[in-house]
């Protein structure tokens, strides 16, 4: 996005704001100052951005909004807190050192109403998108992608060379709000725990089959959804190449005084790992894997050792991937995952050495069985009265007249065995 | 003939009373016009939005805009 002229971010269209609801509110009375043909005079007292301080300048007509958005992730930035606080540890004497950082180079990132509803996002140079009208739905790529741009804005629009963008986008011409609904942005819909940790845990929200309902595991026909059900994120399989980024340093410019980061790498993964944030929003036993930018001494600049817990969180993490298709490589056949090929998941040998403790969550140790799709729909089912107990204690022993399973199982672990042996309804 | 003069002189007293009388809500009435007035061609002076004249200008922003110096970029890679 090319930066706007210091004239173009200010320019009013009278005869598109003047006649909208905002129009009729005096500028004085949102943006203070003075009245006189005298720039230094009138610009005297002037708040540039008034939805710094929502409850005040908004709340009066967007009441429900300025309640919750001091909680919205938007605001809070509490998902960087949550992991740089986790690599960081229980050091206080370390905190002064971490805030400076953040304050430097992360809190860039705090966004308020008018940075989405009126103007592009002050991180990437402001200036008022349609001369100051406001919008209820921000220009995605003025707003959204403009801060979500790298990896997400990317993926989505297609504009990683050779990958298509996101099908979502390619076909339907959706925008990030018609899944991302104001209500999870503006922190009406965001529930306590996503409030305290990030945008992973809590509610799955937005969730594929919020839409998709028939692919709720049982919901349709599909042998590959029936097989899997949410053994899988919905992205293993309708997701392709994505973004990768190692070792983000920040300091601040010797010369400029300016904050400035610096990555090691960047390149274009498609890797498949445990899930390390299993829970009852969150199933999958496996999710596609990004590699995010944070190095051990990422924050060197600030101080010594500023992340002395570093192994508390993986470096492949977690992923969603914004670039949704239907058909992909690994959807094409069964021998796509089922055939002991290794590329495609995150393996012990794809990790850097000194990244192999923080990961341990999500490296896979086990490829999966090397079945056709014939032989799952005719692996026999698990009696109902099955559904809580560990396989592997009768069928590796024998116990309870329990057949052993064949020598051919001899890696699989438990989680593999619901993948082909269905619970009996 | 002085009597008849006196009634005379009384008749033309009390006309003139009576035509004073009549006349007087005259100065009342332009006391409430004249402030009507008043307000009336304040309404109509036109107000000066110092704000939007010169935010609607373009030309006006370009000669009025401080002389920003845009720093080099100093990151390097993707953020």
């Amino acid at each position: 996005m090319a930066p706007l002229e210091p004239w173009e971010k200010v320019l009013v269209d009278s005869e598109k704001f003047m006649p909208t609801d905002h129009g009729q509110i005096a500028c004085v009375d949102c943006h203070n100052g003075v009245q006189s043909p005298d720039k230094e005079i009138a610009h005297e007292g002037l708040i540039a951005s008034p939805s710094s301080e929502p409850e005040k300048y908004c709340g009066d007509c967007h009441s429900d909004q300025t309640a919750t958005y001091p909680f919205a992730l938007h605001s809070t930035q509490q998902g960087y807190w949550t992991a740089i606080e986790s690599r960081a540890g229980n050091v206080p004497e370390n905190h002064p050192a971490l805030e400076e950082m953040f304050g430097n180079h992360c809190a860039t990132c705090h966004t308020t109403c008018g940075e989405c509803h009126v103007s592009q996002p002050k991180n990437v140079g402001g200036g008022l998108f349609t001369g100051h009208v406001f919008e209820k739905t921000p220009p995605m790529t003025r707003s959204c992608t403009a801060c979500h741009g790298s990896r997400v804005g990317n993926e989505f629009l297609g504009k990683n060379e050779g990958i298509a963008g996101d099908v979502h986008f390619r076909e339907a011409r959706m925008n990030c709000v018609k899944c991302h609904e104001g209500a999870d942005l503006h922190g009406t819909a965001t529930d306590a725990e996503t409030a305290e940790v990030n945008r992973l845990a809590g509610m799955e929200s937005p969730k594929c089959t919020d839409c998709h309902v028939e692919a709720i595991p049982g919901g349709d026909e599909n042998p590959m959804h029936q097989v899997h059900g949410d053994t899988l994120s919905c992205q293993v399989c309708h997701s392709v190449t994505y973004t990768s980024c190692d070792g983000c340093h920040v300091a601040v410019s010797e010369t400029s005084g300016n904050p400035f980061f610096e990555t090691e790498a960047t390149y274009q993964t498609f890797l498949i790992g445990r899930n390390p944030i299993r829970s009852e929003e969150r199933p999958y036993a496996y999710v596609p894997v990004r590699h995010i930018p944070v190095v051990e001494n990422a924050y060197d600049f600030y101080g010594e050792n500023l992340l002395p817990n570093f192994n508390a969180l993986p470096t492949w993490n977690y992923a969603t991937p914004h670039n949704i298709q239907k058909n992909t490589p690994q959807n094409a056949s069964c021998e796509a995952c089922h055939s002991g090929d290794a590329s495609i998941f995150l393996t012990a040998d794809k990790v850097k050495p000194e990244e192999l403790e923080a990961n341990l969550s999500v490296i896979i140790e086990t490829l999966p069985p090397m079945v056709s799709l014939e032989q799952v729909l005719n692996a026999p089912a698990l009696p109902a009265d099955h559904a809580k107990t560990a396989c592997t204690s009768c069928h590796t022993s024998g116990m309870a007249n329990a057949p052993i399973s064949p020598e051919n199982h001899l890696d699989y672990t438990e989680e593999n065995c619901i993948g082909c042996h269905k619970l009996q309804k | 003939m002085s009597k008849l003069k006196n009634i005379a002189f009384l008749i033309f007293v009390l006309v003139v009373i009576s035509s004073c009388t009549t006349k007087s809500p005259t100065p009342t009435v332009a006391v409430t016009e004249s402030p009507t007035t008043a307000e009336a061609t304040a309404t109509a002076a036109p107000v000066v939005n110092e704000c939007l004249n010169c935010h609607t200008e373009k030309q006006r922003l370009i000669d009025t805009a401080k002389l920003v110096v845009v720093a080099e970029a100093e990151s390097k890679g993707v953020g």
